[in-house]
């Protein structure tokens, strides 16, 4: 039983994380009988799965809460507020019910009493009989048998019993497995042939039955048909008539009545010298033709589930592979046997695709992170006794769900800032002519290699110049610098803004907006705040499709190799070394345009075997270019990307690392990361002018 | 020769539970994940016996009994369905459709075999 326990537990948990979804649903439609019907069948699910698997506290509580909701959905309660409320309440403690099965901890113990009080608190406000049925069993006391008494029973089962699959051979034979029996059949009612239909039932039985039986027994046997037949069932004996000499004459006699043949049967001897053999009644069973037939599991299934582990690993061997052919390229190019760099195009065309396909399994839409914003925005807002509807777009885009998990977190903490401080009060929001009803959206949507999720809420906005006057007094920039807008609100994710105390009450924002940068970043996206006052503010959230594997530009600088992403490679050029040299501004003219430059062997303090021509590569965010000179390009290449260890850690312009086919180490540029880098210089440079 | 058996059930820990004991007990197993997708092994296959739930989406259990009872290949197939003791009214119901039983949940594997034992063997 042990290993269904697993899969009982992650069931439990997706049927929770239904109910919590369904029951938001519930909260904006409370008169949809199709969420209520739902809500039920969940909790019906829940409480039959985990009595099954013994979790009976589970299963205890689901039964109150699954009698709550029949009552709505039979109209004898309405879905109120307190219901509302202790749905979600419950829908918590069910999760916690998951974890502490023995309700050790005294906080969830007094919590499930509260709560199953407050059920049928409710439940009995709805003031149903017996509303709280305990489930008794009614196990008659067994009567007391002496040894094997003789029953009778008649057995009429309606004409039309086999058209609901009963084999009625099938109840003879589990009464002979009772004890010993007779049986008498009667075919008074078999019409002639030609008015026959196989499919009907003609006969009926007259049976006795003697053994170390109950009545309950003998219906148990019948308990299916119990109300598609005629069933007659008394103890003629206590003792076994069916031993005695005369029996079957006078059980055969179809004319008498029960009643005549006990009067008869009691007028036998107890004789048990003649051993009248039974004659027992044995059905045949039909045997039709079986084909064996072949469990066609896989058809019948369109999505599976999969351990998180499984997929990882699958990553990381499709990344394995990755290398390896990268290996084999080197190898092939190195042999020049056509032959095998046949093969070995042919790997990586098949290598891509088994990539790609990984990729999207390891993809999942943003939806499924939905239900938790949902569940704070209800929360947090009745809470604040604020008025907020939550809307959601593009939700089926995906992305990699590592990035899905790490996003949860940053998010949460931008929706409470939302609700905290961005969205204003009712009356505040009349006043100024805005609905009262606040609005947080959510919108995903893909961007190229990325996705971008926003969230925007129509409250009061943040005023740029209070952030710089708190920046200049907290030190973090000079009076007389000249930010434009998007350099001040990317002050809010400096560290030293956050900390600033009552900065809440002044912003609006602020309050760990550092951290949830960090986090971001961490998954290798960008965040950016764009916000105007009294209209609301918007959180735009950059995520790359996927952590693991890149497709990059290999480019070599004296002996090192460094990736730069593909996505935002924008040109290349060829350029002569004095171009980079001491130029005003670091701009180079490339195709007749300015481009600003960033000379790397500058940057990674590169010295040795500076080429005469230079190769540029001009990458490309959002609207800005900036060129990077290295020394050759050598071409594209899939990137399986390795974390750097811990030291490397503050290495902005560096994102990570790759192992090429000849087992040297690339490192990977981060593009965003050194336009932002050269940008930050520049603002510098000009405090310092 | 194995029977075969058909399991409609949208739980999967139902279903796993049921088709494993089932498999031990010799049978074979097919699964389906709600009436609607139980159907599709309708086609004409031997099944010897189904068991179903009766709340599941899409297609309930009422409405695949009567299903399978209107199929002229099937309609004499026993069936059974799952149900907890405080559904007396579902009961009648299914029973209405053209149950042939029931098995009552939570069930112990020796308590699903005796009673699938019931209505084939």
């Amino acid at each position: 039983m042990d290993r269904f326990k697993a899969v009982f537990f992650e069931e439990a948990t997706t049927l929770i994380n239904e109910l919590e979804r369904v029951s938001l649903l519930l909260h904006n439609n409370p008169s949809d009988s199709s969420i209520i019907e739902q809500i039920f069948r969940i909790m019906h699910t829940l409480k039959g799965n985990s009595t099954m698997f013994g979790f009976y506290r589970i299963g205890d509580f689901t039964h109150h809460f699954e009698t709550l909701y029949d009552f709505i959905r039979e109209d004898k309660m309405s879905v109120t507020d307190n219901v509302l409320n202790i749905t979600f309440a419950s829908v918590d403690h069910l999760r916690v019910l998951l974890t502490d099965v023995e309700l050790e901890n005294s906080v969830h113990k007094i919590n499930h009493e509260n709560l199953i009080r407050g059920l049928i608190e409710v439940l009995n406000g709805a003031s149903v009989e017996g509303s709280i049925k305990t489930h008794s069993s009614d196990h008659k006391i067994e009567d007391k048998v002496s040894d094997t008494p003789t029953y009778w029973l008649k057995f009429v089962p309606e004409k039309d019993l086999v058209r609901k699959g009963t084999n009625v051979l099938f109840l003879l034979d589990d009464l002979s497995q009772l004890g010993v029996t007779y049986t008498v059949s009667n075919i008074e009612r078999l019409p002639d042939f030609k008015k026959l239909d196989p499919a009907d039932i003609y006969i009926h039985w007259e049976i006795y039955v003697s053994g170390n039986i109950t009545e309950n027994s003998i219906r148990d046997v019948f308990m299916f048909v119990e109300e598609d037949c005629e069933l007659e069932i008394r103890k003629i004996s206590e003792t076994n008539l069916l031993d005695q000499d005369g029996f079957s004459t006078i059980a055969r006699d179809i004319s008498l009545s029960i009643d005549e043949k006990i009067s008869k049967f009691s007028g036998l001897v107890n004789n048990s010298s003649s051993k009248n053999r039974m004659e027992e009644v044995r059905s045949k069973i039909e045997k039709a033709n079986e084909k064996s037939i072949v469990t066609s599991k896989d058809n019948s299934i369109s999505s599976i589930r999969v351990a998180s582990e499984k997929l990882d690993e699958l990553m990381s061997l499709v990344s394995e592979l990755v290398t390896t052919q990268a290996r084999l390229n080197l190898v092939s190019d190195q042999i020049a046997s056509s032959e095998l760099i046949s093969i070995s195009e042919n790997i990586e065309k098949i290598t891509r695709q088994l990539r790609d396909n990984t990729f999207s399994i390891c993809l999942i839409p943003i939806e499924n992170l939905l239900v938790r914003f949902q569940r704070l925005v209800r929360d947090l807002s009745t809470q604040l006794n604020k008025d907020v509807v939550f809307v959601s777009e593009g939700t089926d885009t995906e992305l990699d769900k590592n990035i899905i998990e790490n996003l949860a977190d940053p998010l949460m903490h931008i929706f409470r800032n939302s609700l905290d401080h961005g969205i204003e009060s009712g009356e505040e929001r009349v006043k100024k002519g805005k609905p009262a009803q606040g609005k947080i959206l959510l919108k995903a949507f893909y961007s190229g290699n990325n996705v971008i999720i926003q969230i925007r809420d129509d409250g009061k906005g943040i005023d740029p110049e209070v952030i710089r006057q708190k920046a200049i007094s907290k030190g973090l920039i000079t009076a007389d610098q000249n930010l434009d807008r998007r350099q001040i609100f990317d002050l809010i994710f400096l560290p030293g803004f956050s900390t600033a105390e009552k900065v809440t009450e002044v912003s609006g924002r602020g309050v760990g907006m550092d951290v949830v940068k960090r986090q971001i970043t961490e998954i290798r996206g960008e965040v950016e705040v764009e916000s105007v006052i009294n209209e609301g503010t918007t959180i735009n959230i950059k995520l790359p499709l996927t952590l693991s594997i890149i497709d990059g530009m290999l480019v070599k600088i004296n002996a090192t190799h460094f990736v730069i992403p593909l996505g935002n490679v924008d040109k290349c050029f060829e350029a002569k070394h004095e171009e980079f040299v001491d130029k005003i501004n670091d701009l180079i003219i490339l195709d007749g345009e300015q481009v600003p430059f960033i000379y790397l062997r500058d940057e990674f303090d590169i010295k040795e075997n500076c080429p005469q021509l230079h190769q540029v590569v001009v990458v490309k965010q959002d609207d800005r270019r900036v060129a990077l000179s290295v020394d050759t390009i050598i071409g594209e290449y899939q990137a399986v990307l390795k974390p750097l260890g811990r030291l490397y850690k503050n290495v902005d312009v560096i994102s990570g690392a790759t192992i090429l086919g000849n087992g040297e180490v690339a490192l990977v540029v981060d593009p965003n990361r050194i336009i932002k880098e050269y940008i930050f210089n520049q603002i510098n440079n000009e405090v310092l002018q | 020769m194995k029977k075969t058996i058909l399991i409609a059930d949208d739980s999967e820990s139902v279903r796993e539970v049921v088709s494993f004991t089932l498999i031990n007990a010799g049978y074979n197993v097919l699964v389906g994940v709600d009436g609607e997708d139980a159907m599709k092994f309708l086609d004409g296959k031997e099944i010897h016996l189904v068991i179903t739930d009766l709340h599941m989406p899409k297609k309930d259990g009422i409405a695949l009994i009567k299903e399978i009872r209107g199929k002229s290949e099937y309609q004499y197939v026993p069936i059974l369905f799952l149900t907890t003791e405080s559904q007396a009214a579902k009961k009648d119901e299914a029973k209405a459709a053209g149950a042939t039983g029931w098995i009552v949940k939570p069930f112990v594997p020796e308590k699903l075999i005796s009673t699938i034992e019931k209505v084939i063997r």
